[in-house]
Protein backbone atom coordinates (compact mmCIF):
# COMPACT_ATOMS: atom_id res chain seq x y z
CA UNK A 1 0.00 0.00 0.00
CA UNK A 2 1.38 3.87 -0.71
CA UNK A 3 -0.24 6.87 0.38
CA UNK A 4 -0.13 10.04 -1.57
CA UNK A 5 -0.22 13.22 -0.40
CA UNK A 6 -0.76 16.02 -3.09
CA UNK A 7 0.16 19.67 -2.92
CA UNK A 8 -2.58 21.96 -1.40
CA UNK A 9 -3.41 19.34 1.73
CA UNK A 10 -4.14 20.34 4.96
CA UNK A 11 -5.28 17.44 6.88
CA UNK A 12 -4.92 15.22 9.00
CA UNK A 13 -4.69 11.99 8.47
CA UNK A 14 -5.30 8.86 10.82
CA UNK A 15 -4.52 5.78 9.72
CA UNK A 16 -4.42 2.30 11.98
CA UNK A 17 -3.55 -0.72 10.77
CA UNK A 18 -3.78 -3.79 12.92
CA UNK A 19 -2.02 -7.37 12.43
CA UNK A 20 -4.13 -9.82 13.78
CA UNK A 21 -3.64 -12.94 12.05
CA UNK A 22 -0.32 -14.82 12.61
CA UNK A 23 2.45 -14.04 9.84
CA UNK A 24 0.24 -10.83 8.38
CA UNK A 25 2.57 -8.30 6.68
CA UNK A 26 2.53 -4.96 5.80
CA UNK A 27 4.32 -3.18 3.25
CA UNK A 28 3.59 0.36 4.02
CA UNK A 29 5.15 3.63 1.96
CA UNK A 30 4.32 7.21 1.88
CA UNK A 31 4.64 10.31 0.01
CA UNK A 32 3.68 13.70 1.13
CA UNK A 33 4.48 16.83 -1.61
CA UNK A 34 3.96 20.06 0.31
CA UNK A 35 5.37 22.97 -2.01
CA UNK A 36 3.93 25.93 -0.65
CA UNK A 37 1.60 26.48 2.36
CA UNK A 38 0.25 23.06 2.86
CA UNK A 39 -0.58 21.64 6.70
CA UNK A 40 -0.29 18.08 6.95
CA UNK A 41 -0.23 15.51 10.17
CA UNK A 42 -0.23 12.22 9.21
CA UNK A 43 -0.46 9.66 12.21
CA UNK A 44 0.33 5.97 11.47
CA UNK A 45 -0.26 3.52 13.88
CA UNK A 46 0.58 0.15 13.78
CA UNK A 47 -0.52 -2.82 15.90
CA UNK A 48 0.97 -5.91 16.13
CA UNK A 49 -1.91 -7.99 17.76
CA UNK A 50 -0.40 -11.36 16.57
CA UNK A 51 3.17 -13.26 16.84
CA UNK A 52 5.63 -13.58 14.06
CA UNK A 53 4.15 -10.70 11.78
CA UNK A 54 6.68 -8.35 9.35
CA UNK A 55 5.82 -4.34 8.85
CA UNK A 56 7.95 -2.33 6.87
CA UNK A 57 6.75 1.44 6.47
CA UNK A 58 8.61 3.72 4.25
CA UNK A 59 7.41 7.53 4.43
CA UNK A 60 9.25 10.47 2.55
CA UNK A 61 8.51 14.08 2.00
CA UNK A 62 9.33 17.31 0.13
CA UNK A 63 8.31 20.21 2.94
CA UNK A 64 8.92 23.73 0.75
CA UNK A 65 7.71 27.03 1.01
CA UNK A 66 5.86 27.82 4.66
CA UNK A 67 4.41 24.46 4.85
CA UNK A 68 4.52 22.43 7.43
CA UNK A 69 4.10 18.67 7.85
CA UNK A 70 4.61 16.09 10.74
CA UNK A 71 4.41 12.41 10.34
CA UNK A 72 3.42 10.54 14.39
CA UNK A 73 4.44 6.70 13.77
CA UNK A 74 3.37 3.95 16.52
CA UNK A 75 4.46 0.52 16.17
CA UNK A 76 2.56 -1.35 18.84
CA UNK A 77 3.58 -4.79 19.25
CA UNK A 78 1.24 -6.63 22.22
CA UNK A 79 2.36 -8.81 24.72
CA UNK A 80 2.00 -12.32 23.22
CA UNK A 81 3.35 -10.65 19.53
CA UNK A 82 6.51 -12.79 20.15
CA UNK A 83 9.05 -12.67 16.66
CA UNK A 84 7.45 -8.98 15.34
CA UNK A 85 9.41 -7.84 12.67
CA UNK A 86 8.60 -4.02 12.51
CA UNK A 87 10.79 -1.18 10.75
CA UNK A 88 9.89 2.33 10.13
CA UNK A 89 11.52 4.93 7.81
CA UNK A 90 10.67 8.58 7.69
CA UNK A 91 12.73 10.83 5.91
CA UNK A 92 11.79 14.93 4.52
CA UNK A 93 13.56 16.89 2.63
CA UNK A 94 13.27 20.86 3.66
CA UNK A 95 14.01 23.01 0.71
CA UNK A 96 13.07 26.74 1.99
CA UNK A 97 14.12 28.35 5.78
CA UNK A 98 10.33 28.66 6.34
CA UNK A 99 9.17 25.05 5.81
CA UNK A 100 9.06 22.61 8.91
CA UNK A 101 9.14 19.33 9.18
CA UNK A 102 8.50 16.67 12.03
CA UNK A 103 8.90 13.08 12.33
CA UNK A 104 8.03 11.46 15.79
CA UNK A 105 8.39 7.62 15.89
CA UNK A 106 7.17 5.87 18.94
CA UNK A 107 7.69 2.24 19.76
CA UNK A 108 4.95 0.41 22.46
CA UNK A 109 6.55 -2.71 23.16
CA UNK A 110 5.53 -5.02 25.18
CA UNK A 111 6.74 -8.70 23.70
CA UNK A 112 10.36 -9.64 24.69
CA UNK A 113 11.52 -11.46 21.33
CA UNK A 114 11.01 -8.76 18.57
CA UNK A 115 13.23 -6.61 16.11
CA UNK A 116 12.09 -3.38 15.89
CA UNK A 117 13.89 0.24 14.45
CA UNK A 118 13.05 3.07 12.77
CA UNK A 119 14.68 6.17 11.31
CA UNK A 120 13.69 9.25 11.13
CA UNK A 121 15.80 12.00 9.06
CA UNK A 122 15.22 15.85 7.67
CA UNK A 123 17.74 17.55 5.38
CA UNK A 124 18.79 19.31 2.78
CA UNK A 125 19.29 19.11 -1.29
CA UNK A 126 22.77 17.82 -1.17
CA UNK A 127 25.05 20.34 -2.56
CA UNK A 128 27.74 18.43 -3.84
CA UNK A 129 25.09 16.63 -5.69
CA UNK A 130 23.43 19.90 -7.07
CA UNK A 131 27.38 21.33 -8.50
CA UNK A 132 28.08 17.42 -9.73
CA UNK A 133 24.65 17.28 -11.85
CA UNK A 134 25.26 21.48 -12.46
CA UNK A 135 29.13 20.49 -13.83
CA UNK A 136 27.17 17.85 -16.48
CA UNK A 137 25.33 21.17 -18.06
CA UNK A 138 22.00 20.93 -16.14
CA UNK A 139 20.58 23.79 -15.07
CA UNK A 140 20.19 24.22 -11.20
CA UNK A 141 16.54 24.02 -11.31
CA UNK A 142 16.45 21.17 -13.48
CA UNK A 143 19.18 19.61 -11.38
CA UNK A 144 17.37 20.65 -8.13
CA UNK A 145 14.01 18.63 -9.75
CA UNK A 146 16.19 15.36 -10.51
CA UNK A 147 17.59 15.50 -6.61
CA UNK A 148 13.86 15.53 -5.92
CA UNK A 149 13.36 12.35 -7.85
CA UNK A 150 16.02 10.86 -6.30
CA UNK A 151 15.11 11.54 -3.37
CA UNK A 152 11.35 10.10 -3.84
CA UNK A 153 12.69 6.92 -6.26
CA UNK A 154 12.60 4.68 -3.37
CA UNK A 155 8.46 5.17 -3.14
CA UNK A 156 8.14 6.11 -6.43
CA UNK A 157 9.25 3.41 -7.86
CA UNK A 158 6.20 1.22 -6.05
CA UNK A 159 3.42 2.86 -8.27
CA UNK A 160 2.34 2.01 -11.81
CA UNK A 161 3.51 4.16 -14.91
CA UNK A 162 0.47 6.00 -15.06
CA UNK A 163 0.38 7.49 -11.50
CA UNK A 164 4.31 7.97 -11.44
CA UNK A 165 3.27 10.30 -14.10
CA UNK A 166 0.29 11.83 -12.05
CA UNK A 167 3.01 12.49 -9.15
CA UNK A 168 5.44 13.89 -11.98
CA UNK A 169 2.94 15.93 -12.30
CA UNK A 170 2.63 17.07 -8.67
CA UNK A 171 6.47 18.03 -8.69
CA UNK A 172 5.38 20.82 -10.83
CA UNK A 173 3.84 22.83 -8.07
CA UNK A 174 7.81 23.21 -6.52
CA UNK A 175 9.30 26.20 -6.90
CA UNK A 176 12.44 25.78 -8.07
CA UNK B 1 41.65 34.91 -28.35
CA UNK B 2 44.81 35.44 -29.72
CA UNK B 3 47.70 32.66 -30.23
CA UNK B 4 45.14 30.06 -29.62
CA UNK B 5 44.77 30.83 -26.02
CA UNK B 6 41.67 28.87 -24.47
CA UNK B 7 42.73 29.44 -21.21
CA UNK B 8 44.04 32.00 -19.34
CA UNK B 9 44.01 32.54 -15.56
CA UNK B 10 45.73 36.01 -14.30
CA UNK B 11 46.89 36.48 -10.73
CA UNK B 12 43.89 34.14 -9.44
CA UNK B 13 43.66 34.28 -5.53
CA UNK B 14 40.82 31.92 -4.06
CA UNK B 15 39.54 30.21 -0.96
CA UNK B 16 37.28 28.44 0.85
CA UNK B 17 35.52 29.44 4.54
CA UNK B 18 37.83 32.50 4.75
CA UNK B 19 40.49 30.31 3.98
CA UNK B 20 42.88 31.73 0.82
CA UNK B 21 44.06 29.05 -0.99
CA UNK B 22 45.60 29.80 -4.08
CA UNK B 23 47.90 32.79 -3.65
CA UNK B 24 48.15 34.50 -7.26
CA UNK B 25 48.39 31.72 -9.67
CA UNK B 26 49.19 32.44 -13.27
CA UNK B 27 48.36 29.41 -16.17
CA UNK B 28 48.05 30.01 -19.87
CA UNK B 29 46.69 26.74 -21.83
CA UNK B 30 46.75 27.01 -25.66
CA UNK B 31 44.18 24.99 -27.77
CA UNK B 32 45.68 21.32 -28.51
CA UNK B 33 47.78 21.13 -25.62
CA UNK B 34 47.44 18.85 -22.44
CA UNK B 35 48.90 20.28 -19.20
CA UNK B 36 49.48 18.31 -16.46
CA UNK B 37 49.33 20.01 -12.83
CA UNK B 38 51.28 18.63 -10.00
CA UNK B 39 52.03 19.19 -6.54
CA UNK B 40 52.04 17.88 -3.07
CA UNK B 41 48.87 17.18 -0.95
CA UNK B 42 46.88 20.85 0.13
CA UNK B 43 49.03 22.83 -2.52
CA UNK B 44 45.68 23.62 -3.90
CA UNK B 45 44.73 21.08 -6.94
CA UNK B 46 41.57 20.79 -6.53
CA UNK B 47 40.61 24.12 -5.82
CA UNK B 48 42.15 25.30 -8.52
CA UNK B 49 39.51 22.68 -10.40
CA UNK B 50 37.13 23.32 -8.15
CA UNK B 51 37.03 27.30 -8.97
CA UNK B 52 37.42 26.46 -12.88
CA UNK B 53 34.32 24.10 -12.68
CA UNK B 54 32.47 26.93 -10.72
CA UNK B 55 31.86 25.22 -7.17
CA UNK B 56 29.74 27.97 -5.31
CA UNK B 57 31.54 27.16 -1.82
CA UNK B 58 34.69 28.73 -3.14
CA UNK B 59 35.41 32.53 -3.21
CA UNK B 60 37.54 34.01 -5.65
CA UNK B 61 38.56 37.07 -4.03
CA UNK B 62 40.63 38.95 -6.79
CA UNK B 63 42.48 37.79 -10.42
CA UNK B 64 40.75 36.96 -14.15
CA UNK B 65 39.99 33.66 -15.73
CA UNK B 66 39.34 34.03 -19.46
CA UNK B 67 38.65 30.73 -21.04
CA UNK B 68 37.27 30.79 -24.75
CA UNK B 69 36.38 34.51 -24.70
CA UNK B 70 34.20 34.13 -21.73
CA UNK B 71 34.96 35.65 -18.12
CA UNK B 72 34.70 32.61 -16.87
CA UNK B 73 33.90 33.83 -13.16
CA UNK B 74 30.51 35.48 -13.60
CA UNK B 75 29.60 31.88 -15.27
CA UNK B 76 27.03 29.82 -13.40
CA UNK B 77 29.00 26.09 -13.13
CA UNK B 78 26.01 24.48 -15.84
CA UNK B 79 26.70 27.82 -18.28
CA UNK B 80 30.49 26.84 -17.81
CA UNK B 81 29.47 23.49 -18.38
CA UNK B 82 27.49 24.82 -22.06
CA UNK B 83 31.31 26.77 -22.84
CA UNK B 84 32.90 23.49 -22.74
CA UNK B 85 34.10 22.95 -19.30
CA UNK B 86 34.32 19.22 -17.98
CA UNK B 87 35.32 18.52 -14.68
CA UNK B 88 35.83 14.69 -14.13
CA UNK B 89 35.68 15.02 -10.31
CA UNK B 90 38.09 13.59 -7.73
CA UNK B 91 35.09 11.84 -5.57
CA UNK B 92 32.58 11.26 -8.29
CA UNK B 93 28.65 12.32 -6.53
CA UNK B 94 26.43 8.61 -5.45
CA UNK B 95 23.00 9.89 -7.20
CA UNK B 96 20.74 7.10 -5.68
CA UNK B 97 17.26 6.52 -7.89
CA UNK B 98 19.09 8.11 -10.81
CA UNK B 99 20.29 5.81 -13.60
CA UNK B 100 23.16 6.65 -15.87
CA UNK B 101 20.85 6.83 -18.81
CA UNK B 102 18.06 9.35 -17.39
CA UNK B 103 21.17 11.02 -15.65
CA UNK B 104 22.86 11.18 -18.94
CA UNK B 105 19.75 12.35 -21.15
CA UNK B 106 19.17 14.97 -18.68
CA UNK B 107 22.42 16.48 -19.05
CA UNK B 108 22.73 16.32 -23.10
CA UNK B 109 19.82 17.73 -23.62
CA UNK B 110 19.88 20.78 -21.46
CA UNK B 111 23.23 21.04 -23.19
CA UNK B 112 21.80 20.76 -26.39
CA UNK B 113 18.58 23.51 -25.30
CA UNK B 114 21.08 25.94 -24.21
CA UNK B 115 23.07 25.75 -27.67
CA UNK B 116 19.39 26.39 -29.47
CA UNK B 117 19.07 22.75 -30.93
CA UNK B 118 16.46 20.04 -30.50
CA UNK B 119 16.40 17.31 -28.04
CA UNK B 120 17.77 13.99 -29.37
CA UNK B 121 15.40 11.35 -30.38
CA UNK B 122 15.56 8.27 -27.82
CA UNK B 123 16.84 6.24 -30.86
CA UNK B 124 19.93 8.88 -31.76
CA UNK B 125 20.47 9.10 -27.93
CA UNK B 126 20.79 5.60 -26.74
CA UNK B 127 23.40 4.96 -30.39
CA UNK B 128 25.50 7.62 -28.33
CA UNK B 129 25.44 6.14 -25.00
CA UNK B 130 26.35 2.53 -26.22
CA UNK B 131 28.93 3.80 -28.57
CA UNK B 132 30.82 5.93 -25.68
CA UNK B 133 30.02 2.78 -22.93
CA UNK B 134 32.04 0.33 -25.50
CA UNK B 135 34.71 3.45 -25.79
CA UNK B 136 35.20 3.59 -22.12
CA UNK B 137 34.75 -0.52 -22.08
CA UNK B 138 32.05 0.01 -19.81
CA UNK B 139 29.75 -2.85 -19.07
CA UNK B 140 26.40 -2.14 -20.88
CA UNK B 141 24.06 -3.40 -17.98
CA UNK B 142 25.44 -0.19 -16.25
CA UNK B 143 23.63 2.23 -18.38
CA UNK B 144 20.55 0.86 -15.99
CA UNK B 145 22.26 1.32 -12.89
CA UNK B 146 22.04 4.53 -10.39
CA UNK B 147 24.66 7.13 -11.24
CA UNK B 148 27.83 5.60 -9.00
CA UNK B 149 26.22 3.84 -6.51
CA UNK B 150 27.90 0.81 -5.45
CA UNK B 151 30.37 1.35 -7.77
CA UNK B 152 34.10 0.61 -7.41
CA UNK B 153 36.65 3.62 -7.14
CA UNK B 154 37.72 2.36 -10.72
CA UNK B 155 33.80 1.64 -11.66
CA UNK B 156 33.48 5.69 -10.49
CA UNK B 157 36.49 6.81 -12.44
CA UNK B 158 35.27 5.07 -15.58
CA UNK B 159 31.98 6.73 -15.75
CA UNK B 160 33.42 9.97 -14.89
CA UNK B 161 35.84 9.15 -18.24
CA UNK B 162 32.41 7.87 -19.91
CA UNK B 163 30.73 10.92 -19.20
CA UNK B 164 33.20 13.08 -20.53
CA UNK B 165 33.69 11.01 -23.88
CA UNK B 166 29.14 11.90 -23.74
CA UNK B 167 29.72 15.76 -23.59
CA UNK B 168 33.40 16.02 -25.41
CA UNK B 169 34.05 19.10 -24.00
CA UNK B 170 36.58 21.71 -25.34
CA UNK B 171 38.46 21.72 -22.01
CA UNK B 172 38.75 18.86 -19.92
CA UNK B 173 40.22 18.98 -16.12
CA UNK B 174 40.73 15.31 -14.64
CA UNK B 175 41.06 16.06 -10.58
CA UNK B 176 43.11 13.03 -9.74
CA UNK B 177 41.10 10.86 -11.75
CA UNK B 178 44.26 7.94 -11.83
CA UNK B 179 44.29 8.06 -8.18
CA UNK B 180 42.92 4.04 -6.90
CA UNK B 181 43.33 2.96 -10.79
CA UNK B 182 44.97 -0.31 -11.78
CA UNK B 183 47.08 0.24 -14.99
CA UNK B 184 44.67 -1.37 -17.26
CA UNK B 185 42.10 1.74 -15.98
CA UNK B 186 44.56 3.83 -16.24
CA UNK B 187 44.90 2.95 -19.45
CA UNK B 188 41.57 3.23 -20.68
CA UNK B 189 42.03 7.27 -18.85
CA UNK B 190 44.41 7.48 -21.21
CA UNK B 191 43.11 6.16 -24.34
CA UNK B 192 39.52 8.24 -23.36
CA UNK B 193 41.71 11.40 -23.56
CA UNK B 194 44.18 11.29 -26.12
CA UNK B 195 40.95 9.89 -28.23
CA UNK B 196 38.76 13.18 -27.25
CA UNK B 197 42.36 15.65 -27.98
CA UNK B 198 42.09 17.61 -31.10
CA UNK B 199 43.29 21.16 -32.23
CA UNK B 200 40.86 23.01 -30.79
CA UNK B 201 40.70 21.46 -27.23
CA UNK B 202 43.02 20.66 -24.38
CA UNK B 203 43.11 19.21 -21.13
CA UNK B 204 44.22 19.47 -17.82
CA UNK B 205 45.55 16.65 -15.43
CA UNK B 206 45.56 16.78 -12.23
CA UNK B 207 47.78 14.10 -10.56
CA UNK B 208 50.16 13.07 -7.88
CA UNK B 209 52.01 10.34 -9.75
CA UNK B 210 54.00 10.30 -13.22
CA UNK B 211 52.10 6.91 -13.84
CA UNK B 212 49.18 8.03 -16.22
CA UNK B 213 52.11 10.87 -17.88
CA UNK B 214 53.31 7.85 -19.26
CA UNK B 215 50.14 6.99 -21.23
CA UNK B 216 49.07 10.96 -21.64
CA UNK B 217 52.10 13.02 -23.11
CA UNK B 218 51.63 16.42 -21.37
CA UNK B 219 52.96 19.20 -23.84
CA UNK B 220 53.70 21.50 -20.41
CA UNK B 221 53.81 20.66 -16.63
CA UNK B 222 53.43 22.29 -13.50
CA UNK B 223 54.20 22.29 -10.33
CA UNK B 224 51.45 23.79 -7.64
CA UNK B 225 52.51 24.26 -4.49
CA UNK B 226 51.17 26.48 -1.38
CA UNK B 227 48.92 27.88 -3.43
CA UNK B 228 51.65 29.25 -6.32
CA UNK B 229 52.51 28.07 -9.45
CA UNK B 230 56.24 27.58 -8.62
CA UNK B 231 57.83 25.75 -11.58
CA UNK B 232 56.44 25.41 -15.09
CA UNK B 233 58.42 22.96 -17.69
CA UNK B 234 58.17 20.14 -20.22
CA UNK B 235 57.69 16.41 -20.09
CA UNK B 236 60.54 16.02 -18.31
CA UNK B 237 59.66 17.70 -15.36
CA UNK B 238 57.31 15.07 -14.52
CA UNK B 239 59.88 12.48 -14.73
CA UNK B 240 62.46 14.37 -12.34
CA UNK B 241 59.50 14.81 -9.89
CA UNK B 242 58.93 11.33 -9.83
CA UNK B 243 62.53 10.43 -9.16
CA UNK B 244 63.20 13.44 -6.58
CA UNK B 245 59.82 14.16 -5.51
CA UNK B 246 58.75 18.10 -4.99
CA UNK B 247 60.97 19.23 -2.30
CA UNK B 248 63.41 21.49 -3.96
CA UNK B 249 62.09 21.92 -6.86
CA UNK B 250 61.15 25.56 -6.87
CA UNK B 251 64.80 26.41 -6.08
Amino acid sequence: MTLLFIPGIRDESDFEINLNGPGAELDLAGLYLCPSSEDLQIKVKVKHNSGGCLSRQLFKGIVGGRARAGFDGLIYVAQDSQKTKAYQESHSILLSPEARAESRPQLEIYADDVECSHGATTGFLNLDELFYMRSRGIPEAEARRLQMLSFIAPVLSRLDESRQAAVLEQMNAFQL
Amino acid sequence: MENGILLQIKDLHAGIEGREILKGVNLTIRRGEIHAVMGPNGAGKSTLSAVLAGKPEYRVTSGSIEFAGHNLLEMTPEERSWAGIFLSFQYPVEIPGVSITNFMKTAVNARRKAAGEPELSAGAFLKLLKEKMAFVQMKPEFAKREVNVGFSGGEKKRNEIFQMAMIDPLFGILDETDSGLDVDALKIVAEGVNALKSPEKAFMIITHYQKLLEYIVPDVVHVLKDGLIVKTGGRDLADRIWQNGFEGIDE
